[in-house]
């Protein structure tokens, strides 16, 4: 049972890096079609990177304490690539470069995108087939 | 010749031409032959040898024939030709007389070959007369300029292939020489040619490429000229460079692409003739003769010295900036180049051209630019009916516009959608489509205007304008004497600053602390306010802190006064800039405005404090290298955004002796549309003219405040990068907070659609703005450009200073993130690749060995690519340029309209000594090479790239001179001597030249730098690495940088 919980909480929190990504899209594309100045735009955007990020260590990290060093290993390259931005303190939308980077700001977050997808249909499938086999089980 | 450009934009007719052009491709010389048919026989039977020459010009007759009775004449003038070709040797010689046997024929066809003649300026006037005299003196024209150029001289020196030709080679040499003034027909190729007659003195080192050469070529070439010149060669002529009046139309479509006429010729070839025969000795000049492109001759050619090629003959932008004429003269309705420049005007129709056009396309805007007196730009106030724009792209009625139903509707240019006309602004359409009262609308003739904007076009009450100082009291703004300078100089100006009784100014100083200051106008004295907590910025007064300067003018004049006394005594070594930003930004966000920062020395307390991160060397060439030229804290980054948001346009004045991170500070004005002024070792008792001059022009100068830009162009095209000092607001619309006279932007634009369907497209630059006066205002530029097919087009109509513009943006914007090196080697790579594929659309029907070739508007491109190269933020490496003044040349590089660029690229050099010793008047256009060899010792030199005059006393000088000029003490070191006006007629007159050169470039003091002869390192850091043709630390001098560029577009040609 406790497996099926523990995948209910790796759950949630894709759902919460998915949402967070989608909005910075958002963001993006507003700012692309002219719905939003840049300032605006990248203040929102810079505000959920950290949580962002964040967020997605957390992750990583408890898959690798819940014994899921598969599911772990696979966040890692993720969590590589923000440590590297955090470090080159890349992490934030630069606002007076934001035209000029914008295709690239895109880029990187739609391959963030299907990444977490990705995770989440993993974590879907886990979840339920640790459910169905603590049916078996209970059975 | 006006006249005959109207024909160049008809590009429709292009399709005609293009038929003999297909001839010609199938049959490249030879076909020449049958081209002319039966003609062409005769002419070689006729006269022998001399036969040949004259014949061509027959021939050519032949085949024009009916087409262009004027070549005909030519045909008398044969007896005279023969007895010229005694050379029979013929190939050498005949080729070349031919070729301009075509020439003249041209021009005598071709009425006028405006644009290449404005190049020599010789054909001009020519043209004319041609027609008449055309006959006789066409040949003999046309031969002497070919024949001097190329192989005569050849001939002579090397004398081994023509021993005949020496003569004539001569004759002609002489002949043409006059000629060419008297008679018209020389001027067609006098156009060509022009580069060619800078180049005779040229010739001996070309020729024995040339001789070598021609051997091979004259069977083949003669035919091929033959053919082709006699009439194809000329309407060719015509074609391309417009002449084509005379030339039967037919060959004008062809000249465009290939000169269709004649068959050989008419095709890319029409170059060729005139190639094959430049490949024989005149290294530029060729473009004459084929006009297609124009061609150096390189030592590679087997047989020939292996000193490969001639260094007088390289070509040289001596003349300044010379503007593609052909495009304007096509679009008389567009607006002045000084607004707007296309790097080339022919847009390409399809994406698959526009992949193969390496030089990118694109335009650089200048939307203020000074204009001279007479050429204001029309104001025009739509009071009643509103600003007419088309209702779904937002474009701004313009003389493109077409009236139709009856004069009820436009439709829009750019978007072709049909927009109703406003009742108050209905006019009648007569019967041409002119509306009746087009002399009544300036926006409908012109290609710039000025709206007055209503309401709708304002989120605020139009801003005052207003200045705000801050200023660093620090020990070494006090010790410099900068304070004082300054001080002084705003004082001075307070009268002329725009905006009479508008105008706000505001001043804050700072050194550890932050000191405001109350000018209420109620008071005697200005109050200071000292704010020395910099973690949590206040402003102690809400108001007065920024007052209307009118009112409070004795305050502000009182303030001034003490100012530099004030801190006399203060030994106060830090600096609180960070802070300082903000409690500045505090006072304007209210406004906006012009916020002048004076910066001493490295930022040291609070938020934005800057490391001394030096300019190590050992960071140089690795992958870090890059990271010295960017903002090092985000702080300034995002103070800029802040400032940009609010309207506020930064311009740094930076004077340290020491490193003071420009590379940071810089971002401040390069996102607020501001300017970087960087005095390095700044010492009132030098320096102070410089600044006193810059100072004032940047408060008076003509400003438009809180300024957007935005550029629209037609369907299937689009902007798609920005390049310069602004920041973008979105995709497509620049926010500059103050806009001047003195600031560009360049723009890259990309094809949207595979394929274009329209004929021209159309760009429209409008600038939003409040002006001085406090009206807000839009001004609008309008430019047409064809769209081509072709790729020999865009190269015709391609504009080096535009290219240039943008390649400097470009190269600049790529040392940000990658190694010098690898920034200049993209200059290069994109040059060589343009030249290469310019070669591929020639090396087929010539033969091109041994040969640069290049189009006639992009001669210069590689001297000013390598001159780019050689610029102070391109320039060599750690040692070279000190990385603050790296930093600095970036920034005003990223601003510089197109004119200054070029001129700080390769500069005037000017010898003025016997201007000095004769009191004669004084002649800038005698610009000199920039190479050492230029530099006689017995001269004196005034060298000025537009930022500071270099004056070189060679060692031979005469004594006098040099005592005239700089006194008594001439003898010392020139490092302390300044030049100022003495009391003797040499001085007066040399001030009087500087003053001159200043005069043309207002933009900037030009600060005089004294160098002697042989004194290092002092020469070398003025002058020696300025001169970009010579060989400087590991950079290519001209020569060898050509033979670099040849080699590399050969391969994998």
């Amino acid at each position: 049972m406790n497996e099926v919980l523990a995948w209910l909480l790796f759950f949630f929190i894709l759902i919460a890096l998915l949402v967070m990504i989608v909005f910075q899209l958002m963001c993006l594309a507003d700012l692309e079609f002219d719905y939003i100045n840049p300032y605006d735009s990248a203040s929102r955007i810079n505000k959920v990177v950290l949580p962002e990020f964040i967020t997605q260590g957390v992750l990583c990290f408890l898959f690798l304490v819940t014994g899921h060093w598969f599911m772990s290993l696979l966040c890692v390259p993720y969590l590589y690539y923000n440590v590297k931005l955090y470090n080159q303190r890349q992490h934030l939308v630069d606002v007076t470069e934001i035209f000029n980077l914008l295709n690239w700001e895109k880029k990187e977050r739609l391959f963030k995108l299907g990444y977490i997808i990705l995770l989440l249909f993993m974590c879907l499938f886990w979840m339920i087939y640790n459910a169905l086999e603590d049916d078996g089980h209970s059975i | 010749m006006g006249p005959e450009n109207p024909n160049r934009p008809n590009y429709p007719l292009r399709p005609a031409a293009t038929p003999f052009a297909s001839q010609q491709s199938s049959t490249p010389f030879s076909s020449s032959g049958p081209a002319v048919g039966s003609e062409a026989p005769v002419f070689r039977p006729g006269p022998p040898a001399a036969s040949n020459f004259q014949a061509p010009p027959f021939a050519g007759g032949p085949l024009v024939g009916t087409e262009i009775p004027a070549f005909r004449p030519p045909p008398s003038i044969r007896p005279g030709e023969v007895v010229r070709p005694p050379p029979p040797p013929s190939y050498g010689p005949p080729t070349s007389g031919f070729q301009r046997f075509p020439n003249p024929p041209m021009s005598s066809a071709g009425q006028v070959p405006p644009p290449h003649i404005s190049l020599t300026g010789q054909p001009v006037i020519a043209p004319p007369t041609r027609p008449p005299p055309g006959p006789a003196s066409p040949f003999s024209h046309p031969q002497p300029p070919l024949v001097s150029m190329g192989s005569p001289p050849q001939s002579i020196k090397t004398g081994q292939p023509n021993p005949n030709i020496p003569p004539p080679a001569d004759q002609r040499f002489s002949t043409p020489i006059p000629r060419p003034s008297s008679q018209p027909s020389s001027p067609p190729t006098g156009t060509s040619y022009p580069a060619g007659r800078g180049t005779y003195p040229g010739y001996a080192n070309m020729q024995p490429n040339s001789v070598s050469q021609a051997p091979p070529m004259p069977p083949a070439s003669f035919q091929m000229q033959q053919g082709g010149y006699g009439p194809p060669m000329q309407s060719s002529f015509p074609l391309q460079r417009g002449y084509a009046p005379q030339a039967p139309p037919t060959s004008l479509l062809a000249q465009q692409r290939g000169y269709a006429p004649v068959p050989p010729v008419s095709t890319s070839s029409g170059l060729y003739s005139g190639n094959q025969f430049q490949q024989h000795g005149i290294a530029p000049a060729h473009q004459g003769l084929a006009e297609d492109f124009s061609s150096l001759s390189l030592g590679s050619v087997p047989g020939s010295y292996d000193a490969g090629l001639d260094i007088t003959a390289l070509p040289r932008p001596l003349d300044g900036d010379v503007e593609p004429k052909s495009y304007a003269d096509m679009y008389p309705m567009n607006c002045d180049s000084r607004f707007l420049r296309l790097t080339t005007s022919g847009i390409p129709n399809s994406q698959s051209l526009a992949s193969r056009w390496h030089l990118s396309i694109g335009a650089v805007v200048c939307p203020l630019a000074e204009t001279p007196p007479g050429e204001e730009v029309p104001i025009v106030n739509f009071a009643t009916t509103g600003i007419i724009r088309c209702r779904r792209c937002r474009t701004y009625v313009n003389p493109y516009v077409a009236f139709t139903d009856n004069g009820r509707k436009w439709r829009c240019n750019i978007c072709s959608l049909l927009n109703d006309v406003p009742s108050d602004y209905f006019a009648h359409v007569d019967a041409s489509g002119r509306r009746v009262d087009l002399d009544q609308r300036p926006e409908l003739i012109k290609g710039s205007v000025e709206f007055i904007a209503p309401a709708e076009y304002m989120v605020r009450p139009p801003m005052p304008p207003l200045y705000f100082f801050l200023i660093d009291v620090s020990i070494s703004a006090v010790k410099s004497g900068m304070l004082e300078v300054m001080s002084q100089t705003i004082k001075s100006c307070l009268d002329s600053l725009p905006g009479s009784t508008r105008t706000q100014i505001g001043f804050i100083t700072y050194d550890s602390t932050i000191h405001f200051y109350n000018m209420k106008s109620s008071l005697a004295q200005p109050q200071m306010m000292v704010v020395s907590d910099l973690d949590d910025i206040f402003v102690p007064l809400p108001d007065d802190l920024l007052v209307n300067l009118s009112e409070s003018r004795s305050v502000v004049e009182a303030f001034l006064d003490s100012l530099p006394s004030m801190f006399q005594e203060n030994m106060n070594v830090e600096a609180a800039f960070g802070p300082a930003l903000r409690a500045a930004f505090l006072v304007m966000s209210q406004l906006g405005g012009k916020l002048l920062i004076f910066q001493n020395s490295l930022p040291s307390l609070g938020a934005g404090l800057l490391k001394l991160r030096g300019d190590d060397i050992r960071v140089y060439g690795t992958d870090k290298e890059h990271t010295l030229r960017l903002p090092e804290d985000p702080f300034y980054k995002q103070m800029a955004a802040d400032f940009t948001k609010y309207q506020i346009a930064v311009n740094v004045y930076a004077f340290s002796d020491k490193y003071t991170d420009i590379a940071t500070l810089g971002t401040l004005a390069k996102y607020t549309g501001g300017q970087v002024y960087y005095y390095p070792n700044f010492l009132a008792s030098i320096h102070k003219e410089k600044l006193k001059h810059e100072l004032t022009r940047d408060l008076t100068r003509e400003t438009a405040w809180e300024a957007v830009m935005r550029i629209r162009c037609g369907k299937g095209v689009r902007f798609t990068s920005y390049h310069g000092n602004f920041m973008l607001r979105s995709t497509d619309l620049l926010a500059l907070p103050a806009v001047d006279c003195d600031k560009a932007y360049a723009a890259q634009l990309s094809l949207e659609e595979t394929l274009l369907t329209t004929q021209t497209v159309y760009f429209q630059v409008a600038l939003l703005y409040t002006s001085s006066s406090g009206e807000r205002r839009i001004r609008v530029h309008t430019a047409a450009a064809p769209v081509v097919t072709d790729l020999g087009e865009m190269y015709r109509l391609a504009d080096t200073g535009a290219i240039i513009s943008l390649f400097s943006r470009l190269a600049i914007e790529k040392t940000l993130s990658s190694k010098l090196e690898e920034a200049r080697n993209s200059v290069q790579h994109r040059i060589v690749k343009a030249l290469r594929e310019y070669r591929n659309l020639y090396a087929v029907q010539h033969r091109l060995s041994g040969r640069m070739i290049y189009p006639e508007s992009l001669k210069f491109l590689p001297l000013y690519g390598l001159a780019l190269c050689k610029s102070l933020p391109l320039r060599g490496g750690y040692s070279d340029v000190q990385l603050d003044e790296r930093s600095a040349a970036a920034y005003t590089m990223m601003a510089l309209p197109v004119k200054s660029l070029l001129k700080l690229l390769y500069p005037n050099l000017v010898r003025v000594d016997e201007c000095l010793v004769k009191n004669e008047e004084f002649d800038t256009k005698k610009r000199l090479p920039l190479t050492v060899e230029s530099l006689d010792t017995r001269g004196l030199y005034i060298f000025d790239d537009g930022f500071r005059f270099v004056i070189w006393f060679g060692k031979a000088l005469s004594p006098d001179i040099t005592k005239n000029l700089v006194g008594e003490d001439f003898a010392t070191d020139f490092s302390k001597v300044s030049l100022s006006q003495r009391d003797n007629p040499m001085s007066r007159k040399i001030m009087e030249i500087l003053n001159q050169c200043r005069k043309s470039d207002p933009s900037y003091f030009q600060l005089c730098h004294l160098v002697r002869q042989g004194d290092q390192p002092r020469e070398g850091f003025f002058l020696l690495t300025s001169l970009v043709e010579d060989q400087i630390g590991g950079a290519n001098g001209y020569a060898d940088w050509m033979v670099l560029l040849f080699r590399q577009v050969q391969q994998n040609a």
